[in-house]
């Protein structure tokens, strides 16, 4: 195998492998932020695979649409972080589960049974050394802003 | 000069302007007014008739022996070129366009017609002034009054199948609007849908009748068409002349069904396709005119106002039929069966309806038999096929249209005294209460009876005198066959072997026929003379004689009828008075012949009347003594029958009415008298006494079987006896009903519920497939968006592994 098939190659499992994940992440997570963040994987997969092509044909045509697709990608960020916001915003959920208003009608709504049980104990989390002023919580106050 | 071709437009167009500013106007501004435009337009469009009718009176003596006739081309309808393959014999195939024009035509008939129709209808409509005062559909009363008049100047004038076609579904049209005038009443409504229907039956046969027409001649007009190029022109006269004739012979493409080349050429089918088109249009004919297979309508017709009854039912539309048999004489010319077919249904409805007449209690009713009665006379007249034959059914259509009218307007102005009651055991006695209206009604029941010198006693009796020399004729031709020693076979081409107007061509065996219907027919047509007078009288004296009697619904005031309902009941009882008179004076032997009748002698000019087949036959022109006195005798001894039975006492009323009822066979077969009678009682007892009781009773069950097995065709007299029949109308209705309506509801009942089950449930069927794939889809519509995720990865990798 030649040197520049074997590089190309090199790149492509990376760049296929980097694809995978985010598929699988995309389709076994619900967390919305995590969905995008593995949609975000997706595409820098296929980007890698470019940038490989790219070099294999020894162009810039790949690394330029790579940076195009970055610049896309930035974008889409933006308004799907901003969805994902607006989303949370309304609900104070992140489960994708949470939106299931398109399903059919009288079709009941899907409830995930197997949510593992929060621990009561408050010492599960890592306890950091304090550091600046602790500010003073309003106890009035919800923990998020719940509005319509 | 008149325009004579202008004329012919106006006389349809004036009655055809009224009904479109009453249907305008009439609901908003002229509210109670409505009636003068209707008056005026036809009362204009009756003036501009009698115009037509003395130019063509001019016109006509200068005309070629063909006959006069002018055609006004209005414009080109349809026009469909190589329509057909046509192939008459003798000539090789060529193609025909189907172009129908509208074209009137100005003849004799026409304006004979034409003349009778609005005369008649002016006069309804000054009557209907004052009739239907107060109605709530004043303006759509004369709006149809006026739109059937100009459909009806339009039928007799036009001069095209197709347009004829057309006019005649018009009058139906308004004739099922007018009877149903009234349709919150539901007895008008479906009178209306009955005219209509059986009026579709009629008309069926008179599509099929045209169909063959035009596939056996390859025209539909009537005239004889010019080349394309001068009918481009609008209203193009045609001036007749030999030439022109002789150019037609030459190009048959351009002679019409009944054009004047066609019936100087002969060029007739006959035979079986003749004869059967003769009979499609008779059945049609049958249909507008009420004769008898379908004349249930017309008594029903009598729902609607009573001008109307008197318009359409008694004077104009039911006349269509006998105008359009006399316009197409010369097909029926061609077909002696035809004829003698047209005769025997006349006769036959003559007959049936005065029997039926006889017995009713409707003075409209009794008046509608009458009329179909009187239609059948024409069909009579028609069905003999001689000139005179012809001319006589047309004189009697003219003179009947009067009289009738006179009748039946009559009846309304009773009707609108006695607070609309017509039942004639209801009131009686009228004729001081209402002078005028008992004056003309007397006038025109007399004239209906045929008591000279009345116009029905002229006309009638040209008629009967009509069907004599028919029947003459034909014996005369059988003893000219026998004195010759030979069959009929080689008649035809043995000129010497001519026969006597125009039957040389029959065979003996319809020669027989011929003189054994016709013999019939005159019987059947002097008894039912005999009735017309008896029916007539009798609704006349019950109506107007008798103790003074008046229903509660006239509320106390019964009185003569406003001055515009008396004024035409005195215009048309004078004509009912001198229209005979005037015009027949066969009696008169010092005129010259072929001027003694002359209405008669006046239609005689037009075309189909003028030349071809029925040219050769004798012409009315000579007075019957010996039928005319039997007419009289015949009148006068139903008039003398009616006045002894209804004039006083109505003893000998109820004896005759139980004797025709059957009474006494009803009472032959009361079975309980029988144990009554004191031998078979005491038998009975003598029996029982004997310990026989169980004997007696099985040989009185067994008797009593015996006399309902023997008594049973009694029972079935009891129920049709003659009075019954009659009163019944002959149990047409209920025939008809058994026989053919219930069959047919039976029917679409079963293909109602063929509908419903059998395609309707295909339909649901199919309808219910999407449905059922979508119950299956719906289930994936779960709303999760991992779910939908994962089924566009799965169906992506599907469609990757397809390409693979």
């Amino acid at each position: 195998m030649p040197e520049a098939s074997q590089q190309l190659f090199n790149y492509l499992i990376v760049g296929g492998l980097v694809f995978a994940l985010g598929t699988i992440g995309f389709i076994v997570r619900r967390n919305l932020i995590v969905m995008f963040l593995c949609a975000e994987m997706m595409l820098q997969g296929v980007s890698i695979s470019l940038v490989g092509w790219g070099r294999y044909h020894d162009r810039l045509g790949g690394q330029m649409l790579v940076l195009f697709m970055i610049a896309v990608a930035a974008c889409e960020a933006g308004v799907a972080l901003a969805l994902i916001v607006m989303l949370y915003q309304k609900s104070g959920k992140l489960d994708v589960t949470f939106w299931q208003g398109v399903r059919e009608e009288g079709r009941a709504a899907f409830v995930d049974r197997n949510v593992p049980r929060e621990l009561d104990r408050e010492d599960h989390w890592p306890r950091l050394t304090p550091a600046g002023i602790e500010p003073t919580l309003d106890e009035e106050a919800p923990l998020h802003r719940s509005r319509v | 000069m008149f325009a004579i071709e202008k004329l012919i437009l106006w006389i349809p167009a004036l009655p055809l302007l009224a009904a479109l500013i009453t249907a305008l106007l009439g609901p908003k501004f002229l509210r109670s007014t409505c009636h003068i435009p209707a008056i005026i337009g036809i009362g204009a469009s009756f003036l501009f008739s009698l115009l037509l009718l003395t130019e063509v009176r001019r016109e006509q003596d200068a005309a070629p022996p063909g006959g006069f006739e002018r055609i006004v081309t209005v414009w080109n309808w349809a026009n469909l070129n190589d329509a057909y393959e046509h192939a008459e014999a003798a000539q090789p195939p060529r193609a025909v366009p189907l172009r129908i024009d509208v074209v009137m035509r100005i003849d004799a008939l026409t304006s004979m017609m034409l003349c009778m129709v609005t005369s008649v209808a002016t006069l309804v409509a000054v009557f209907a002034a004052g009739y239907m005062h107060g109605d709530r559909g004043y303006w759509r009363f004369f709006s149809y009054v006026s739109l059937f008049v100009f459909s009806m100047t339009m039928l007799v004038s036009v001069s095209n199948f197709a347009l004829l076609f057309v006019f005649w579904e018009a009058v139906g049209v308004c004739s099922y609007l007018l009877i149903g005038f009234w349709y919150e009443k539901p007895e008008a409504a479906a009178a209306g849908k009955k005219a209509f229907l059986v009026n579709r039956v009629g008309d069926f046969g008179f599509a099929l009748a045209l169909f063959l027409i035009w596939t056996t001649y390859g025209t539909l007009d009537f005239h004889d068409s010019q080349s394309v190029d001068s009918i481009a022109s609008n209203a193009t006269a045609v001036a007749a002349d030999d030439s022109l004739i002789a150019a037609s012979v030459a190009n048959p493409g351009t002679s019409g069904v009944l054009g004047k080349a066609r019936i100087a050429s002969g060029g007739y089918v006959g035979g079986a396709v003749g004869f059967v088109i003769c009979a499609l249009l008779l059945l049609g004919a049958c249909g507008k005119s009420a004769q008898f297979p379908l004349h249930v309508w017309l008594p029903d017709a009598m729902e609607g106002p009573t001008p109307v009854s008197a318009l359409i039912h008694a004077a104009t539309m039911v006349t269509a039929g006998v105008y359009m048999v006399a316009r197409c004489t010369p097909l029926f010319m061609a077909s002696p069966d035809a004829q003698v077919l047209v005769s025997c249904v006349g006769g036959l409805t003559a007959l049936l309806a005065g029997l039926i007449a006889l017995t009713q209690w409707d003075l409209k009713r009794v008046l509608a038999y009458s009329t179909v009665s009187q239609l059948g006379f024409m069909f009579l007249g028609l069905g003999t096929g001689s000139l005179a034959g012809i001319t006589a059914a047309m004189f009697h259509l003219f003179t009947h249209a009067f009289f009738k009218a006179v009748l039946f307007l009559g009846a309304g102005s009773v009707m609108h005294a006695m607070g609309n009651v017509i039942d004639m055991r209801r009131f009686g006695g009228l004729r001081r209460i209402m002078p005028i209206t008992y004056g003309t009604f007397l006038i025109g029941s007399l004239a209906l009876a045929g008591v000279p010198p009345l116009a029905g006693f002229w006309s009638k009796d040209a008629v009967l005198g009509a069907v004599h020399d028919k029947l003459h004729l034909y014996e005369q031709q059988i003893e000219l066959r026998h004195a010759q020693g030979g069959g009929a076979a080689d008649a035809t081409t043995d000129p010497a072997r001519a026969g006597i107007g125009g039957l040389e061509t029959l065979t003996d065996g319809q020669l027989v026929c011929g003189i054994q219907a016709y013999g019939w027919l005159y019987y059947a047509a002097t008894l039912t003379a005999f009735l017309t007078a008896f029916y007539t009288l009798r609704a006349l004296l019950l109506t107007f004689h008798g103790t003074e009697r008046v229903p509660h619904e006239a509320h106390g005031h019964a009185h003569e009828s406003p001055a515009s309902m008396t004024f035409p009941l005195m215009v048309l009882a004078a004509a009912a008075c001198i229209a005979g008179l005037f015009f027949d004076q066969t009696y008169n032997a010092s005129l010259p012949s072929g001027q003694r009748h002359s209405f008669a002698a006046f239609l005689a000019s037009a075309p189909q009347l003028a030349a071809g087949a029925v040219g050769k036959t004798p012409a009315l022109d000579s007075f019957h003594l010996s039928v005319a006195a039997t007419s009289v005798l015949v009148s006068l001894a139903g008039i003398g029958l009616a006045m002894y039975l209804y004039l006083g006492d109505t003893r000998e009323v109820r004896v005759l009415t139980s004797l025709f009822n059957l009474d006494g066979v009803v009472q032959s077969l009361d079975v309980r008298r029988v144990f009554r009678w004191r031998w078979v009682a005491a038998l009975d007892r003598m029996a029982r006494r004997a310990g026989l009781g169980l004997v007696a009773t099985v040989t009185g069950y067994l008797l009593g079987a015996v006399l309902i097995v023997v008594s049973a065709p009694l029972l079935v007299a009891m129920y049709v006896s003659p009075y019954r029949l009659s009163q019944r109308k002959f149990y047409f209705d209920e025939l008809y009903d058994w026989g053919i309506v219930r069959p047919l509801r039976g029917f679409s009942r079963l293909l109602a519920s063929a509908d419903r089950w059998l395609i309707d449930s295909l339909v649901n069927f199919v309808g219910a497939v999407p449905p059922a794939i979508g119950a299956v889809c719906r289930r994936m519509q779960t709303g999760l968006v991992p779910f939908y995720a994962l089924a566009m990865l799965l169906a992506m990798l599907l469609l990757l592994a397809s390409q693979l």
